[in-house]
């Protein structure tokens, strides 16, 4: 296990690497701060100035390491834009989207297994049809007319749920965070049942199949044969061999809602990290972009790491090869 | 019949009995309106502690007895007609709570396959102790040490750990010892076992076999022992039933059904079992049907017979010195495994001659084979005569086609050595029409030949594989094996898929050819007794080694080697002290 992790830690840092000259050398060739920032009346000593003082004079790749030198440091630069450290804005917007995010991954888990099992254990009921029918529905809508959908229905008509914002939030550990009051938790509702209704429907399908795959299996057959009651039957060996590829997609959707869920952010007016990265790469902010992609790198690859891990833990014929 | 049948069953149904079927139907709905019956008007009794054989070969049925028996049949099967009791309580269509008495508390059921029937990712433990926590009043601690002292009831050495292993770190007959274990953790008073050693190395089935005897003798556990082995039945059952399509041929005492059957169909069964004290010229089965004619079929094989030059007193294949290592894949952390397939093995193989290869699953043996046909490329350091030409050597296109065809190989899977989109015919004539030595029309008459030859019809040709069954697969294989007019054949367990009698039959078919064709045979096997009867000499093999070779009837009768003696002991017998 230990070499596992070394090993995944090296190929990490690998990746992070490669990402942060990709995203950095794709931002130099984009976008030129100094042409955003300056105002039509800058001379060209005044540009100059200004490129002096964002640092963007220098070749690109001593500007590249002047980069990782503060990294190091832990410094990932100042906003063009905002004039702040790049670190400070980020954390102040991540936890909004974070909160967010991990609420409709829990309800496409909490909602999408059940159901999968449910109908890949009785395929002939009528429940299973319209699971099936609201599946198809569930995929097929766009996102964003969701969203309109949702406000047209909750907060214009039954006039229950606010529509956008944050509301009030909590401190938790100094932490600004919405869901642990009433009117926090409800202005998240809507932004998390939004991003939740595509995760239900795929979590249903995924555990659908899987059920119909394993229902089958000799091992399910003996256990019914040795006197194995059907609740134990489902939660011991049926879940946990289908949880396999749900554990996979999770984590892949979870890492994407956090990074992009910025259709939905700009619907509900969720002041999240998605919109964030809209308005910074509108402005060429380039250190914002580039700690934001590296950013979101490194959360992908602890994800996949903690997904392999956790298969490892799922599936012991992983474990030992 | 129906008369003496009745009288038996009045005979040995003894005061007491523990389970009855009486007068079984099972249906299953097919496709337009069409009716399959699993088991027609079956009637079985089984007394408590009695050991009872039930023996068919596939598609008689067996499995659904067991099936109805605790409630596991499938959800569109109906019983047409009659019951099964047990206790004098009917247990056969009841709903499924019905069942929650009567599995794992009042029957167990061992699975075929302990390796599939195990949860891959739960611990031996867990689905030993769930067993002990449904169906007995133990919990926690205690269950945990039932689970131990089940485990060295059913002889598991080092019973501790294993609880924490899970079934892929254990061997097959390991995990068929903790399947046991389950099945006896309520103390049953019926275990119903579906083939439970067909999936074991035949060098452990005697063992796993006598547990399971002995655990039943010491709880005094009545045994449904479902079979296509007679030396399991003989070594095993009190009493046996016979079963053909369903439907009950015969029963009685065991040795009276093993050594003198009354009934044709029991009679040609037990027939067809390959012995190893006695060789047979020919099986006593029905011949293959009618054959029309086969002169035109034998005058093509006969035409282009090569292997006639080769001077007297020298092999057709000459191997020296083979080895074959495969290797893994290096990690990052891990540095390449070798694992050695072959080890420096040498043999003869002259011309009309069959030379057998024995060996567990593992020890290399068809792994010579394919390094002969050219599948596999050998380590350095060898040399294949064939024909006394180096195999290597053969360089120019015209040679190696005439190599190719020269050797060719009848596979064991029949099911997935037939291309499934290509008719029957084409499948036996499509290599040497696309290699331009077939004209069409002349290939459709060359397999209409080749397959009435085997046995088959013409009007076959034009069938597609899954149209047959896999002992007519395995002759469409050996039609066209036989069309390249090949001199030696290399048989990869050519039978090992096929039930019984088909075996049979088609190893008569292959003596026979050999008879008229003067082939020459490379005879891989796991099945002594099957060497026994087809070859002349045999290597045996153990981890890429030979460990003995010689004549088949002195090896196999009087093996000096202690490896052949130790397969020659685990093999099951069918013997009557």
């Amino acid at each position: 296990m230990l070499s596992f992790i070394l090993r995944r830690l090296g190929q990490s840092s690998v990746l992070v690497l490669i990402m942060s000259v990709l995203v950095f050398a794709g931002m130099y060739v984009v976008s030129d701060p100094v042409a955003v920032l300056a105002g039509d009346d800058f001379t060209e000593e005044d540009r100059q100035a200004l490129a002096r003082e964002l640092g963007v004079d220098k070749p690109l790749i001593t500007q590249y390491l002047v980069f990782l030198s503060n990294i190091a440091k832990g410094d990932f630069g100042v906003s063009f834009v905002y004039n702040r450290p790049v670190l400070d804005l980020i954390l102040e917007r991540l936890p909004a989207t974070l909160e967010v995010a991990v609420l409709a991954i829990s309800m496409g888990l909490i909602l999408g297994i059940p159901m999968g099992i449910y109908s890949g254990l009785n395929r002939e009921k009528k429940a299973t049809k319209s699971i099936s029918f609201l599946t198809t529905v569930g995929y097929s809508i766009p996102n964003f007319w969701q969203a309109l959908l949702l406000i047209l229905l909750c907060s214009v008509w039954l006039k229950i749920l606010p529509a956008s914002g944050r509301g009030d939030t909590t401190d938790l550990f100094g932490i600004p965070v919405s869901f642990l009051n009433w009117d926090g938790f409800s202005h998240m509702l809507l932004p998390a049942v939004n991003l939740a209704i595509y995760k239900i429907c795929m979590q249903t399908r995924l555990s659908r199949s899987g059920t119909q795959e394993v229902m089958y299996q000799d091992y399910m057959t003996f256990a019914r044969a040795k006197g194995i009651s059907k609740m134990r039957r489902i939660r011991r060996h049926l879940l946990r061999n289908i949880l396999l590829p749900i554990v996979t997609i999770t984590g892949l959707e979870l890492g994407g809602l956090i990074a992009f869920s910025t259709v939905t952010e700009t619907v509900f007016s969720w002041p999240g990290i998605g919109k964030l990265l809209l308005d910074s790469i509108h402005h060429a902010d380039r250190p914002v972009v580039v700690a934001y992609l590296i950013g979101i790198t490194l959360m992908f690859v602890t994800i996949n790491f903690v997904v392999d891990v956790l298969y490892a833990l799922l599936d012991p014929r992983i474990r030992y090869k | 019949m129906t008369q003496s049948e009745t009288k038996s069953v009045d005979q040995t149904a003894g005061p007491q009995s523990l389970m009855k079927v009486s007068d079984l139907t099972i249906a299953y709905p097919m496709e337009e309106g069409e009716i399959f019956r699993a088991l027609k008007k079956l009637s079985i009794d089984i007394a408590p502690g009695q050991i009872v054989g039930i023996v068919g070969e596939s598609g008689a049925g067996k499995s659904t007895i067991g099936k109805a028996s605790l409630g596991l049949l499938d959800d569109n099967a109906i019983i047409e007609t009659g019951s099964v009791t047990l206790d004098g309580a009917v247990i056969s269509g009841l709903l499924e709570e019905g069942y929650d008495a009567i599995r794992g508390k009042k029957i167990g059921y061992i699975y075929q396959n302990p390796m599939t029937a195990l949860n891959p990712v739960l611990t031996i433990g867990e689905q030993l102790i769930e067993a002990i926590e449904a169906n007995t009043e133990k919990r926690g601690d205690d269950a945990r040490d039932y689970a131990i002292s089940l485990l060295e009831k059913a002889e598991v050495p080092y019973a501790e750990d294993r609880l924490s292993k899970y079934p892929h770190q254990l061997s097959g007959g390991l995990c068929q010892r903790i399947v046991f274990a389950i099945a006896i953790s309520a103390k049953p008073d019926l275990i119903i076992a579906d083939e439970p050693t067909t999936a074991l190395d035949v060098t452990v089935q005697k063992a796993v076999l006598e547990t399971l005897r002995s655990l039943a003798k010491q709880d005094n556990i009545a045994i449904i022992l479902i079979t296509h082995d007679m030396s399991v039945v003989a070594n095993m059952c009190d009493y046996v039933y016979v079963l053909r399509y369903g439907e009950l041929v015969e029963h009685g005492p065991t040795r009276q059904i093993l050594t003198e059957p009354k009934e044709d169909y029991s009679r040609e069964l037990m027939a067809s079992i390959p012995r190893i004290d006695h060789y047979v010229e020919r099986f006593a089965v029905p011949g293959l049907g009618n054959v029309k004619d086969r002169t035109r079929a034998l005058a093509y094989l006969m035409e282009h017979k090569t292997d006639q030059t080769i001077p007297k007193g020298e092999p057709l294949l000459k191997v020296r010195n083979i080895s074959k290592t495969f290797v893994s894949e290096a990690g990052i952390f891990t540095s390449a495994s070798p694992f050695k397939a072959l080890d420096d093995v040498s043999f003869d193989v002259y011309s009309g001659e069959t030379l057998g290869i024995v060996g567990e699953s593992g020890s290399g043996k068809s792994t010579i084979g394919r390094i002969i046909l050219g599948l596999h490329e050998s380590d350095p350091g060898h040399e294949i005569l064939y024909k006394g030409r180096n195999i290597a050597e053969l360089t120019s296109r015209k040679d190696r086609l005439a190599h190719c065809m020269s050797l060719q190989c009848i596979f064991q899977d029949p099911y997935s050595s037939l291309n499934p989109r290509m008719s029957a015919g084409n499948n036996i004539t499509y290599a040497l029409q696309s290699n331009g030595l077939l004209s069409g029309s002349a290939a459709r008459e060359l397999a209409g030949d080749l397959l009435e030859l085997v046995g088959l019809s013409r009007s076959d040709a034009s069938k597609m594989p899954h149209a047959f069954s896999g002992g007519e697969r395995q002759r469409i294989g050996i039609a066209r094996a036989l069309s390249f007019r090949p001199d030696f054949i290399f048989c990869d367990e050519p039978t090992s898929a096929l039930d019984v009698t088909v075996q049979a039959e088609l190893l008569n078919l292959l003596k026979d050819l050999q008879d008229e064709l003067g082939l020459t045979m490379l005879f891989v096997s796991h099945d002594l007794a099957v060497v026994r009867q087809m070859c002349d000499r045999v290597l045996v093999m153990k981890s890429g080694k030979v460990m003995e070779a010689g004549p088949c009837a002195e090896v196999l009768t009087t093996p000096k080697d202690d490896y052949t003696k130790s397969l020659l002991d685990a093999m099951p017998r069918i013997v009557f002290e």
